[in-house]
């Protein structure tokens, strides 16, 4: 049996903002880029959320919802800065650490012995540690699956511990609503609603075919959850795939020509990130566009260089998908996956 | 139509013939075999409009003769599950096939025979014979390092070269080569070069065994027939420029070893179990009389062989995907195996010690 632990800050860029600045700790504040500039809530604390405030709502909506809220920009240098210190503190208790994001990481302690080896105990020294060393308050869930883990981490969020001891797991899942099962949006909430299953104990009664014939592959990681069945490992090394760089634009771009003036700038900061990435191998480029009607289209080509007119082709091939103004243009690449770098070819 | 078959007689070109219908079909008639009766031959045809294969077989009754297309798949599986030595009777009756074997009766859906399409011979043909068992060798030496799904559509093939008293077969991934080259009576003035697709090799292939039974291969412009037996095989080539293979065989290797092939198969196997899944990497040290070959994974486990080889000279260390070599050593056709390799960053030559018909070029891997 496995024991993993999911460690989670608890509205990260919010809570160093009020770390460094008591007077923001009991108002409502966000973090994110401003209404003129079409921002969206990467984080809010508690007194926002309060006011129905969430992380990716528009920030125009968010100030309508509570005219007071104070705004601040994300400053990502600082928050990097305290990450990287709660990574560190996660290494001291092992090395099978998972980092998903600045924020959030799993853990895979099934091998440690200090503490015991006691899951509960490793949580609460976590929890004290990144408090008394960064003055953030995280939340930790102890469970034998990744999916669990997360699970628990988010139960008495905020300053959670919760555990999910092996004998506990199954009363968990069968009174668990399946809304909450990792993958579960409000599209496949609906069509679950719709065949009445509401508790993993409902799920639990569709066969796999079944569940495979109505949601795809996803069919079986239902049945699979519903049985807390998930055999994926904490990953070490989790590989690049893409890099990119998007804008939301403050007024929609009305034509081709103006796409093309506003592409030039998005392609030299992607050249600017490839750079800080160590300028990796490319295979593909693409360019994303989202019409003011917000469908979203991606074109992409076979390349091994981030030049501007690639990306320029690319955009008159996307452009003629929709022809309306634009919201939002991007730039990206894929980059060759590790096997293909390591091995050395025969013919260029 | 009309005409009485014994199961095993039906069994043996059906099975091939419908390993050419490809499960998923654009066109619905592409997943059925077509069916002639003439005389006292019964004919089947397969084809996924880039291969046909005809295969030819007798009736030890033919009441009516006449043809229908009837479904490959599930014919196959009917005939399969009869029991052996069966007699079945295939009429067709109002539109459709009816078979009837003992006290069994399958009623199966027809298309019309015009809607079947039938690949056309091309002008200007060049005719060859060689026997099965050389074709087949020149086939099995080389097929598995043909490449699968490759943007670069004309290594998804085998290249397969006819010239003065020799057939050479040549097939590439762009990571490892593979060439075997066969002297046989075959005249061909200027030499000629076709790509076969990957798929067409895979069903010549499995008609033919190591015998001495002469295969007849007519060259067309753009397609390649060859006749063996009660067969028939028609495959469309691919148009485009093979890689030059004698640019990549390497010539200046300095540090030649010789080993037990079976010997060095199963180390190599045996390490690749804690190899890194994804990169299938494995690390050869050349040291005097022995090769040290580790592996590891990211959970840091690891694996070490030595196994004794004939070897004087520096060492070397150099990572190659653990699948390239074993599968050369798959096929090579001797007890011992000579690699030649000068540095980390070049190729190695794999073939017999001394040389045999067929070379091995393995692109190594950074570690």
């Amino acid at each position: 049996m496995r024991k993993i632990l999911h460690a989670d800050c608890d509205c990260f860029y919010a809570a160093v903002e009020m770390r460094d600045d008591p007077a923001l700790r009991d108002i409502p504040i966000a973090i994110g880029g401003s209404p003129e500039t079409r921002g969206v809530v990467a984080t809010c604390n508690y007194p926002a959320r309060a006011f129905g405030i969430h992380s990716a709502m528009p920030m125009a909506r968010a100030m309508r919802l509570c005219p007071h809220l104070t705004r601040l920009s994300p400053d990502f240098e600082k928050y990097r800065a305290v990450s990287a210190r709660i990574q560190a503190l996660f290494h001291e208790l092992t090395s099978l650490v998972e980092p998903l994001s600045l924020d959030e990481a799993y853990l895979d302690v099934s091998e440690v012995t200090r503490f015991q080896g006691s899951a509960t105990w490793m949580a609460r020294w976590l929890k004290q540690e990144a408090l008394a060393r960064t003055g953030i308050v995280i939340s930790v869930g102890a469970a034998p699956s990744k999916f669990l883990a997360k699970l628990a981490s988010d139960w008495d969020k905020p300053d959670g511990l919760c555990v999910i001891a092996p004998d506990e797991v199954e009363p968990f899942l069968l009174a668990l609503p399946v809304k909450q099962l990792h993958g579960v949006g409000p599209a496949t909430a609906a069509k679950l609603e719709a065949l009445e299953i509401v508790t993993c104990r409902d799920l639990r009664e569709w066969p796999l075919e079944s569940l495979i014939e109505r949601f795809g592959k996803f069919g079986r990681r239902l049945f699979e959850l519903a049985r807390g069945i998930d055999e994926r490992p904490v990953q070490i090394e989790r590989e690049r795939k893409s890099v990119s760089v998007e804008t939301t634009y403050h007024r929609d771009l009305p034509d081709l020509a103006s796409c093309h003036d506003a592409l030039t700038p998005l392609v030299e900061r992607l050249m600017a990130r490839l750079a800080r990435h160590g300028t990796p191998a490319i295979q593909k480029l693409y360019v994303k566009v989202r019409f003011n009607d917000f469908s979203s289209t991606t074109l992409e080509a076979a390349g091994r260089e981030a030049l501007a007119a690639r990306f320029q082709a690319l955009l008159d091939g996307a452009w003629a998908r929709g022809e309306r103004p634009v919201r939002l243009l991007g730039v990206g690449v894929r980059l060759t996956p590790e096997a293909q770098r390591r091995q050395m070819t025969l013919f260029d | 139509m009309r005409f009485t078959i014994t199961r095993e007689d039906l069994l043996r070109p059906l099975s091939l013939v419908a390993g050419v219908v490809e499960r998923r079909q654009t066109l619905p008639v592409l997943s059925n075999v077509l069916l002639e009766v003439r005389d006292t031959q019964l004919a089947l045809t397969g084809t996924d409009l880039e291969v046909e294969l005809i295969g030819r077989t007798a009736p030890h009754h033919v009441d009516e003769p006449g043809s229908a297309t009837v479904p490959a798949r599930k014919l196959m599986d009917i005939c399969k599950s009869l029991p052996e030595r069966t007699d079945i009777t295939f009429t067709l009756e109002e539109g459709r096939a009816v078979l009837r074997a003992g006290r069994s009766r399958f009623t199966l859906s027809t298309l019309p025979v015009a809607e079947f399409p039938n690949i056309e011979g091309s002008q200007s043909d060049t005719t060859l014979t060689l026997t099965r068992g050389t074709l087949k060798h020149l086939i099995d030496a080389t097929s598995f390092a043909m490449a699968q799904q490759d943007v670069r559509y004309y290594l998804n093939g085998m290249l397969l070269e006819f010239g003065h008293h020799l057939v050479r077969t040549v097939a590439t991934d762009g990571h490892r080569l593979a060439v075997c080259a066969r002297s046989a009576e075959v005249e061909v003035e200027p030499s000629q070069k076709l790509i076969v697709p990957r798929k067409g090799i895979l069903e010549l292939a499995r008609l033919l065994d190591g015998s001495d039974e002469p295969v007849e291969l007519t060259i067309g412009g753009t397609h390649l027939r060859a006749q063996t037996g009660d067969f028939t095989f028609t495959s469309k080539l691919v148009d485009g420029k093979f890689p030059d293979y004698e640019r990549v065989v390497p010539r200046g290797g300095d540090k030649v070893i010789i080993a037990e092939r079976g010997e060095l198969r199963q180390v190599l196997s045996r390490t690749a179990i804690l190899s890194n899944e994804k990169y299938r990497g494995v690390r050869l040290n050349l040291e005097e009389h022995n090769l040290r070959v580790t592996a590891n994974n990211p959970e840091q486990e690891e694996a070490e062989e030595n196994v004794a080889i004939e070897y004087e000279g520096d060492t070397l260390e150099v990572g190659f995907n653990v699948g390239y070599l074993v599968d050369v050593l798959g096929v090579l056709d001797a007890d011992r195996v000579q690699m030649t390799l000068s540095d980390p960053n070049s190729s190695a030559l794999l073939e017999e010690p001394g040389g045999g018909d067929a070379m091995y070029v393995v692109m190594p891997m950074r570690l």
